[in-house]
């Protein structure tokens, strides 16, 4: 059950930059990895601008990805020449590195589910322009997948995609109470509880929300054997 | 849904509530001021709604721009009416209210059976008798729902709805007003932080649950107490106490020493 968990992940964020690539009115996607324990690292790139444009803030520490995992919440630039709201005088080599690589606007999403920051999905144009309203939830989706596929590559866990592919768990506030019962009984971080809910979901052939119920209702507690 | 019309004048019960609803909007603005924690906000306003309008539960729901409602504060935390929240991502009032941005308002969950079969018989089962949902609306969008429920097949009164919607408003502004990385307001990020504020709380919630052996209700009791009382924000506790292992379990006896 370890053991196709990192493979799978990996495939799984390639093909989510693939996807916004091709249908987010962008030209290019990324997703790096940055873990609580620092951890961190590209994962995927769809092209060299990408791959550059994650480099940089792999380099720098700094930028539009950095800050929406520090802040866990979007960053857009819509307009690298205007950047107007955004306080991006904060990432000043970031900016310059990107506009030499050719990049006019950047929207950074960070992968997280509640407290757990895995990293960040960023996407660029070459072009100025905002996402529309449509790209922003498509975007929004494409990073809840892309935030359990790194959660899966960066711990090894096979990842139970039996149900909840689109991510509603994710909202239902047992899944996250359950995670904090399990984090305490089986000592490991909420990151790992949560994951472990996954898998006895996967392996029992349930949905998370129905372990998750019986977990808050006591009624059972995860084996914890085989960690 | 006020109590029965008394005649003979403002009686003793509307000047309370007068002095209640004062009481409530003073609080509200006072929490709009300082660096506020957005679901402690919206939990005050959903207790807020169940005293002032005297229905039994209220919640909040948010459209988390993917096209579902997340609950993201309510009057109770039962998961009976939790259950009720989420169960509106597939049909009932609330979501219906979100789609048109328009009040949607069951005088009688029994009457409107046909109209949303299974969340009428859910919500009959949990007790309640009918149900308004009102919008959180930002111009022309509508950024989630404000649920009222009541065991009583009543319709709301006029001005009740608009009250009711006055709050409504409140919560509106106090997601908007939230202090952000953008220095105009950008809503998908507005949304995306307090949701995120929710679930690092519920993920609190289990932590304590567990680890003291006390109910979800007792330990949101307990975190929404040390918050107020050492004036910490919510979310930033609950973040401590998953992360830094932090444990609230003396709050049952004594503060510790500073």
């Amino acid at each position: 059950m370890l053991a196709q968990g990192p493979t799978e992940g990996a495939e799984r964020s390639k093909h989510i930059c693939q996807l916004c690539a091709q249908l987010l009115g962008v030209t290019g996607a990324g997703i790096s990895m940055v873990t609580a324990t620092g951890n961190r690292g590209v994962v995927c790139a769809t092209d060299e601008v990408s791959a550059r444009i994650e480099d940089l803030q792999f380099t720098l520490g700094e930028g539009a990805c950095v800050e929406a995992v520090k802040g866990g919440v979007p960053v857009m630039v819509n307009d690298l020449h205007e950047p107007g709201d955004v306080a991006v005088e904060r990432w000043p080599a970031f900016m310059e590195g990107a506009a030499a690589a050719g990049v006019r606007a950047v929207f950074a999403l960070p992968l997280r589910i509640g407290v757990i920051s895995v990293g960040a999905l960023d996407l660029y144009r070459d072009l100025p322009g905002k996402l529309t309203t449509g790209q922003l939830s498509a975007a929004l989706t494409a990073a809840n997948a892309a935030a359990v596929a790194l959660l899966q590559l960066g711990t090894g866990y096979a990842n139970p995609f039996a149900d909840d592919t689109d991510g509603r768990a994710a909202y239902q506030m047992q899944v996250h109470q359950a995670s904090g019962m399990v984090k305490i009984q089986a000592g490991v971080t909420i990151d790992e509880a949560f994951l472990m809910l996954r898998a006895h979901a996967f392996a029992t052939g349930r949905s998370v929300a129905d372990i998750a119920k019986d977990v808050v209702g006591r009624r059972l507690r995860l084996p914890t054997e085989d960690r | 849904m006020t109590k029965p019309y008394e005649p003979g004048g403002p009686s003793a019960a509307i000047r309370h509530r007068e002095q209640e609803l004062a009481r409530t909007f003073v609080m509200l603005a006072d929490s709009l001021v300082e660096d506020y924690d957005i679901v402690d906000l919206l939990d005050r306003l959903a207790a807020a709604c169940v005293r002032l309008l005297g229905v039994t539960a209220a919640g909040l729901l948010l459209d988390d721009q993917q096209g579902r409602l997340a609950v993201i504060a309510s009057s109770s935390e039962e998961t009976r009416l939790l259950e009720i929240f989420q169960l509106q991502n597939d049909e009932g009032p609330c979501l219906e209210c979100v789609r048109t941005g328009a009040a949607v308002v069951s005088a009688d969950l029994d009457a409107d059976r046909v109209r949303w079969p299974l969340f009428a018989s859910f919500a009959m089962k949990a007790g309640f008798r009918s149900v308004v949902a009102l919008p959180l609306r930002l111009r022309e969008q509508t950024i989630g729902g404000l649920n009222l429920f009541d065991d009583r097949a009543v319709l709301v009164s006029p001005d009740d709805q608009r009250l009711a919607q006055a709050l409504a408003d409140v919560a509106t502004i106090g997601i908007l007003q939230q202090r952000s990385a953008h220095r105009s307001t950008m809503l998908a990020e507005h949304l995306q932080r307090a949701l995120n504020s929710r679930v690092i709380i519920e993920q609190a919630k289990g932590v304590l649950a567990e680890r003291n052996g006390m109910s979800m209700e007792a330990a949101f009791d307990s975190l929404r107490l040390y918050a107020r009382d050492q004036n910490v924000k919510l979310t930033d506790l609950a973040f401590t106490v998953v992360h830094d292992d932090f444990n609230l379990a003396f709050l049952k006896g004594q503060p510790p020493a500073t």
